[in-house]
C-alpha cells in the first residue's frame, strides 16, 4: 500500500522555484494499475520520482507499505527501490555495455541472491517477456520494443510489489505499444501493483484506474475499468 | 573549411576545459622531458669538427701485457707509450701528425706585482693547429722547422692573453713558464669543442688548455706533465727510464686525406708493429686501429651513462604521456558519439568528420609542444644547474632543437590522435540513436 | 568481489580504454621500480664511509715554480707550523685526496712475477701522522715509525719496505682471515716486497666509480715533488676559521710557491657525487612527475567514462544501488584495470632491468623494490579513481527519469 499524504516537492534553482507537486495526496492499494495522466510539466515524473523513492519530497507524508519513507536514508531508501519497487523508463535505460542477460542481473546483483538463484530469476524473466533465446545479444541489437521488454523483465526479476513506469510506450510504435500494455497487464494480473504515467488517453483507459495529475495536484477521473473494479471488490 | 575546423577545435577544447588541460600538460611534460634528454644526448654525441672528421685518425697501437691484455683484450690501450709516438712522428708517414699530452705549470708575470698563475697546458707538435683548425686571432701555430730545432714557444688562450697581456697582440713577446723563457707566436681565439675530442682521456668536456707548448718541453724535462699515465711493467729510476719504458701517456693523431691513404697507414702501422715485435715488444696479437673523430669518440663511449638511461627513461615517459593522451582523446571523441551522429546525418562525410578531429588533436599537440618547450627550457637550465661544470655548455637549446620540440610534439599528437579520430569516424548515426 | 563478472564483460567492450589505461600504469611501473632501484644505488654509493673526519678536515694544493727550491727543507719546515698551529690536530703530505677523482694507482700481488694475478689498489703516499691526520681507525697491526718514511724522489721506482692496507684490501687478499694480513709480504710493482703492517678499518679510493673504491694502501713516502697537496684535520667545528689563516700563513712564508684549492672535504665529497646528486634529483622528479601523469590520466579517464555513463549510473542507483555500491564499482574496476597493468608492469620493470644490466653493469633489482611498484601503483590507481568514484556515487537516481 503506497498512501501520499500533503505532498510537496519545490525545485529550487538560481533563480525560480518551481512548485511542481502541491499538497499531493494519493492512496494506491494493493494490486492496483493506476495511470497517470496530464498535460506536460505538470509533475507526473516528479510524483513517480518520489514514489520509485528517486527523489525526496519537500514536506508532507509518504508511507510504502507502512513504512516512512520521510525517515529513511540514502541507503535504506536504495535497499527499499530494490526489494520493493521496480521500473520502466521512457528510454529503456539500459545498460549499453552489458548484454541481455548481464542487464537483468543488474539489480539481482545489488539484491545480493546467489549465482544460481540470479540465473534462475533472469532466464524466468527474459522467458516471460519472449526473449529468452536473445540472452547474449547487447541492447543496440534489439529493437526498442525488445529493448524495453527487457527493462520490464529486468524490473521484475527482483519480484517487486510496485512496478513504476513513466511513459513506458513513449519511445514504441503503437502496435509495440500494445503489446507492451498487454504484458503490463499480465503482470498486473499477476499481483503487482503498478503505477504508470502516459499521455496516450488510449492507454491510460486500460488501467483499472485513471488520476490526473494538474499543477501538481491530483484529480480522479472516473472510468469504466474503476467501476468495473469497485464491482469486484 | 580549415578555419571552421579550428574554430571547432577551440571551442572543443574550451568547452572541455580540464581534459585539454590536463593533455596539454601530459604532452607538453612528455615533450620537455624527452627534448631536455635529447639534447644533452645530442650535444654529447656532436661532431665537434664536422668539416673533416673523417679525416682526423686516433692512432691505438695494442703495446699491453701478453698476460693480462688492456680493457680484456676487446680495445688496444687508449694512449700510446712515448717510444711509439716519437717513432711515428719522425716516420712522417701521414699527412699531418701531432704527439701530444696534457701539461701543467706556473707563469711567472713579469710584473712582480702580479701573482703567479697556474696554467693548464698542452704540449703537443706544430702540425696540431692546421689539424685541428685552431682560429687564431694573433699570430699562428709554430713550424714543423720550430719543433725540429727544439725553439722554446708557445701559443696562448685568448684568456690568457686577456690576463697577461690585457688582450693585446702579444706575438713575439715572452712568457716565464716553469722558469723557461718562451716566445708568443699565437694568440687562440675563442675554441672550445664540444665534446673537446683532441684529448678525452683527460676528460671529454672539459675546458680547452690556456697554454700551448711544443711537446719537446716535456721530454726534455722543462715543464711537468698532468694527464693520465698507465703502465702494466715497472720502469726504473729516473725520467730517461720513465720515457723509455712500456708506460702510455701520449695521444697520437693523424691527419689523411683519402681511404687510401688511410689504408696505407694503416700499412705503416702493421709493418712498424712487426719491426718492433723483434726487439720483444707487442706481444699480443697484431691490433692496430684508426679511429676517426666520430669512431673515436663513439669508442670511448663519451655520451655518460647516465645521460643515455635519463634519454630512454625520458623516451618511455614520453610514452606514458602520449598513452594517456590517445586514452583521453579517445574518451573526449567517443563522448562526442550523439554530436557526430548528428554531423553524419546532417552529411558530415567521414573524411570532412577526420580532419575536424585531427586539426583538434593538432592543436593540443602544438599547444602541449610549446608548453614543453618552455619546460625543456626549464629543465636544461637545471640540468646544467645540478650537474654544475660536467654539463656546461651540454645543456642550450639551439633553434633546431627548438622547432624539433613542436615537431616532435605535433606528429606525437597527431599519432596518438589518430586511433581516437578513426573510433570517432566510424561512429555509426543508427547505432548511436538505438542505444542512447 | 560482488560483480567482478560483469565489469570484466563492461571492460571488455570497451577494451582499448582499459588497455591503455593498463598500458600506462604497466610502464609507470616499469620506470618506477628502475629509476628508484637507480636512485638506491646511487645513495648506497654516496652513503660510503670515506674514512676520513671529513667534518673537520680539509686540504690544499703546494705548487713550487721557483728553481733551484729546497722542496725537502721546506715541506718539514711547513708541516711543522701546521701542526703547531693552535687547533690542528695533525697534518700531512700527500699524493691524492680521497673523492677527489685523482690519484695514483698500483697493484699488490701474492707472489712476484709479471704473469701472476694482482690487485688493484689506491695508493697514498703519507707519513707515519696519516692515521691521526686523516681520522683513520687502525684495527690491526702498527702504524709507521718516523723512522720508516723514506724521501722518494721524482719519478723513483723502489717502494718503501711497510704499508698499511684498508680492512676491505685484506678481506679481498687473504679472503679466510683478514687479520692475518698483518706480518705478511706480498709484492707490489711485479718483483718488490713490501710488508703489511698494519690495517686501517676504512679509507676510499679517489675515484668512487671505481668497483674497488674500498681498497688502499698508505705507504711511508714524503715526496719531493714540485706539487702536492697538504691533508689537514683541526679540532672539532674550528675547521672553517683554520683554513684561512693556514692558507695565509704557508703563502706568506714563502713567496716561490702558490697555494690553491684550499678545499674542504665535505665539499669533495659534494663535488664528487655531485653527477649522482643530480641525477637522482632528476630521477625523482621524473618517478613523482610520472605518477601523478598516471593519476591524473586515470582521474580524467574515469571522469570521462562516468560523465559518458551518468544515466547508466542513475538506473543502476534506481534498481537499488547504494552509493557504496557505485563507488565500489569503479574503484573495482579501476583495481581490475592496474592489475592487468601492474601484471605487464612487473615484466616491464625486470626486462628494462635486464638492459640496464647489460647495458651499464647495473645490478638485478630486489624483489622488494617490484613489490613496492605493486603496492604503490595500486594505491595511486584507487586514490586517483577515488575522486570520481564519489562523483559517480552522488549522481541522483532521477537521472534516470530525467535524461532522455
Ligand atoms: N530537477 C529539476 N529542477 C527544477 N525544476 C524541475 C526539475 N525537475 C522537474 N522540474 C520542474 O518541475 C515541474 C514538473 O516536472 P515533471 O514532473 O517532469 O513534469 P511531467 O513529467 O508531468 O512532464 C516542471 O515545471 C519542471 O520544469
Ligand atoms: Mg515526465
Amino acid at each position: 500500500m503506497l498512501i501520499m499524504k500533503n505532498i510537496n516537492k519545490i525545485f529550487q534553482t538560481a533563480d525560480i522555484q518551481t512548485h511542481a507537486l502541491r499538497d499531493f495526496c494519493l492512496q494506491v492499494n494493493e494490486g492496483d494499475f493506476v495511470s497517470v495522466t496530464g498535460p506536460s510539466g505538470s509533475g507526473k515524473t516528479t510524483f513517480l520520482n518520489i514514489a520509485g523513492l528517486l527523489e525526496t519530497f519537500s514536506n508532507g507524508e509518504f508511507l510504502l507499505d507502512g513504512e516512512d519513507v520521510g525517515k529513511l536514508n540514502d541507503n535504506g531508501r536504495s535497499r527499499m527501490r530494490n526489494e520493493k519497487i521496480g521500473f520502466i523508463f521512457q528510454g529503456f535505460n539500459l545498460i549499453p555495455d552489458l548484454n541481455l542477460y548481464d542487464n537483468v542481473d543488474v539489480p539481482l546483483r545489488y539484491r545480493g541472491f546467489n549465482a544460481k538463484e540470479r540465473k534462475f530469476r533472469i532466464e524466468q524473466n527474459l522467458e516471460r517477456v519472449g526473449l529468452a533465446s536473445r540472452m547474449k545479444h547487447l541492447p543496440s541489437q534489439l529493437s526498442g520494443g525488445q529493448q524495453q521488454r527487457v527493462a520490464i523483465a529486468r524490473a521484475l526479476a527482483t519480484d517487486p510489489r510496485f512496478l513504476l513506469a513513466d511513459e513506458p510506450t513513449g519511445n514504441l510504435d503503437s502496435e509495440m505499444a500494445q503489446s507492451v500494455m498487454s504484458l503490463l497487464e499480465d503482470i498486473n494480473q499477476q499481483g503487482t501493483t503498478i503505477i504508470m504515467v502516459t499521455h496516450d488517453a488510449q492507454l491510460a483507459q486500460r488501467a483499472k484506474r485513471t488520476i490526473q495529475v494538474k499543477d501538481g495536484k491530483v484529480s480522479e477521473l472516473e472510468n469504466i475499468s474503476r467501476q468495473h473494479n469497485q464491482a469486484i471488490a | 573549411m580549415f578555419s571552421y575546423y579550428l574554430r571547432l577545435a577551440w571551442i572543443s577544447i574550451l568547452r572541455h576545459w580540464g581534459l585539454s588541460l590536463l593533455m596539454i600538460c601530459a604532452i607538453g611534460l612528455g615533450i620537455g622531458a624527452a627534448m631536455t634528454t635529447i639534447t644533452v644526448n645530442y650535444l654529447m654525441s656532436a661532431n665537434p669538427i664536422p668539416e673533416k672528421s673523417a679525416q682526423l685518425y686516433y692512432v691505438q697501437l695494442d703495446s699491453w701485457d701478453v698476460n693480462d691484455p688492456f680493457d680484456d683484450g676487446l680495445n688496444p690501450p687508449d694512449q700510446l707509450t712515448y717510444t711509439d709516438s716519437t717513432n711515428l712522428m719522425l716516420a712522417k708517414q701521414a699527412f699531418r701528425q701531432n704527439v701530444q699530452t696534457q701539461a701543467f705549470g706556473v707563469i711567472e708575470p713579469e710584473d712582480p706585482e702580479m701573482l703567479p698563475l697556474i696554467v693548464n697546458g698542452r704540449a703537443n707538435s706544430a702540425d696540431f693547429f692546421p689539424m685541428f683548425n685552431v682560429p687564431f686571432i694573433y699570430g699562428s701555430g709554430w713550424s714543423n722547422k720550430s719543433d725540429e730545432s727544439k725553439e722554446f714557444v708557445v701559443v696562448l688562450s685568448k684568456a690568457t692573453n686577456d690576463k697577461l697581456f690585457g688582450g693585446a697582440d702579444s706575438v713575439g713577446k715572452s712568457i716565464k713558464l716553469e722558469g723557461n723563457m718562451l716566445r708568443v707566436v699565437g694568440v687562440i681565439d675563442n675554441w672550445q669543442p664540444k665534446p673537446r675530442f683532441y684529448d678525452i682521456t683527460t676528460g671529454a668536456f672539459n675546458d680547452s688548455e690556456d697554454v700551448f707548448v711544443p711537446f719537446h718541453l716535456i721530454a726534455d724535462e722543462k715543464i711537468s706533465r698532468s694527464g693520465n699515465t698507465n703502465c702494466w711493467k715497472p720502469s726504473g729510476d729516473g725520467f730517461q727510464a720513465f720515457l723509455a719504458s712500456e708506460c702510455i701517456w701520449t695521444q697520437f693523431w693523424v691527419e689523411l686525406k683519402t681511404e687510401q691513404d688511410k689504408a696505407d697507414y694503416q700499412q705503416f702501422l702493421n709493418a712498424y708493429v712487426q719491426e718492433q715485435k723483434q726487439f720483444g715488444r707487442f706481444q699480443r696479437p697484431l691490433d692496430n686501429r684508426l679511429s676517426h673523430v666520430m669512431q673515436w669518440l663513439e669508442s670511448q663511449e663519451v655520451v655518460a651513462d647516465d645521460a643515455q638511461m635519463m634519454m630512454a627513461m625520458s623516451l618511455m615517459f614520453l610514452l606514458v604521456c602520449l598513452l594517456n593522451t590517445v586514452g583521453l582523446l579517445l574518451a573526449k571523441f567517443l563522448g562526442k558519439a550523439p554530436e557526430i551522429g548528428l554531423r553524419q546525418a546532417l552529411g558530415a562525410s567521414k573524411r570532412t568528420l577526420f580532419s575536424q578531429y585531427i586539426i583538434e588533436s593538432a592543436c593540443i599537440g602544438i599547444l602541449g609542444g610549446l608548453l614543453g618547450l618552455t619546460l625543456a627550457f626549464i629543465g636544461l637550465k637545471s640540468v646544467e644547474s645540478l650537474y654544475g661544470d660536467y654539463m656546461k655548455g651540454l645543456a642550450s637549446l639551439d633553434t633546431n632543437m627548438a622547432i624539433s620540440a613542436v615537431v616532435l610534439a605535433l606528429v606525437s599528437t597527431i599519432l596518438a590522435g589518430l586511433y581516437p579520430t578513426w573510433r570517432a569516424c566510424n561512429i555509426q548515426p543508427a547505432q548511436q540513436l538505438k542505444s542512447q | 568481489m560482488l560483480e567482478t563478472g560483469l565489469i570484466l564483460r563492461a571492460l571488455a567492450r570497451n577494451k582499448i580504454g582499459a588497455l591503455l589505461i593498463a598500458l600506462q600504469i604497466a610502464l609507470t611501473m616499469t620506470i618506477m621500480v628502475n629509476a628508484i632501484f637507480m636512485i638506491q644505488d646511487r645513495q648506497q654509493q654516496m652513503q660510503r664511509k670515506s674514512g676520513l673526519d671529513e667534518k673537520n678536515s680539509f686540504y690544499l694544493t703546494n705548487t713550487v715554480f721557483g728553481q733551484d727550491y729546497n722542496i725537502q727543507a721546506h715541506l718539514q719546515t711547513d708541516l711543522h707550523t701546521i701542526r703547531n698551529t693552535p687547533g690542528v690536530v695533525d697534518a700531512i703530505q700527500i699524493n691524492a685526496i680521497p673523492l677527489s677523482s685523482s690519484g695514483w694507482s698500483m697493484a699488490l700481488q701474492h707472489e712476484p712475477g709479471e704473469d701472476k694475478d694482482a690487485v688493484g689498489t689506491a695508493i697514498y703516499m703519507v707519513d707515519d701522522h696519516a692515521i691521526n691526520s686523516m681520522g683513520l681507525t687502525l684495527v690491526a697491526g702498527a702504524n709507521f715509525q718516523p723512522e720508516d718514511v723514506e724521501l722518494r724522489k721524482e719519478g723513483q721506482s723502489t717502494w718503501p719496505a711497510k704499508t698499511i692496507i684498508t680492512q676491505a684490501f685484506a678481506e679481498n687478499l687473504y679472503p679466510d682471515n683478514w687479520q692475518s694480513a698483518v706480518g705478511k709480504t706480498v709484492y707490489i710493482s711485479q718483483t718488490q716486497p713490501i710488508q703489511i703492517i698494519g690495517i686501517v678499518a676504512a679509507l676510499q679510493a679517489p675515484w668512487n666509480g671505481w668497483n674497488g673504491v674500498e681498497r688502499s694502501m698508505l705507504v711511508p713516502f714524503q715526496r719531493e715533488s714540485k706539487g702536492s697537496y697538504y691533508f689537514i684535520r683541526t679540532e672539532a667545528g674550528r675547521r672553517d676559521e683554520l683554513m684561512p689563516i693556514i692558507e695565509k700563513t704557508l703563502a706568506e712564508s714563502d713567496k716561490k710557491r702558490i697555494i690553491r684549492r684550499v678545499t674542504t672535504i665535505e665539499d669533495t665529497r659534494e663535488r664528487s657525487y655531485r653527477q649522482h646528486n643530480a641525477t637522482n634529483k632528476i630521477l625523482t622528479t621524473v618517478v613523482i612527475t610520472l605518477t601523478l601523469i598516471t593519476g591524473f590520466g586515470i582521474v580524467g579517464l574515469a571522469i570521462f567514462s562516468i560523465n559518458r555513463r551518468t544515466k547508466q549510473i542513475g538506473t543502476r542507483r534506481a534498481l537499488g544501488a547504494t552509493k557504496g555500491q557505485i563507488m565500489r564499482y569503479f574503484m573495482m574496476e579501476n583495481f581490475i584495470i592496474s592489475t592487468f597493468g601492474i601484471i605487464i608492469g612487473c615484466f616491464g620493470a625486470v626486462a628494462l632491468n635486464m638492459w640496464l644490466v647489460n647495458t651499464f653493469n647495473l645490478s638485478p633489482i630486489s624483489f622488494q623494490l617490484v613489490a613496492f611498484g605493486v603496492i604503490t601503483l595500486f594505491i595511486v590507481g584507487q586514490l586517483a579513481v577515488l575522486y570520481p568514484a564519489r562523483k559517480a556515487a552522488m549522481i541522483a537516481p532521477a537521472t534516470a527519469t530525467r535524461t532522455i
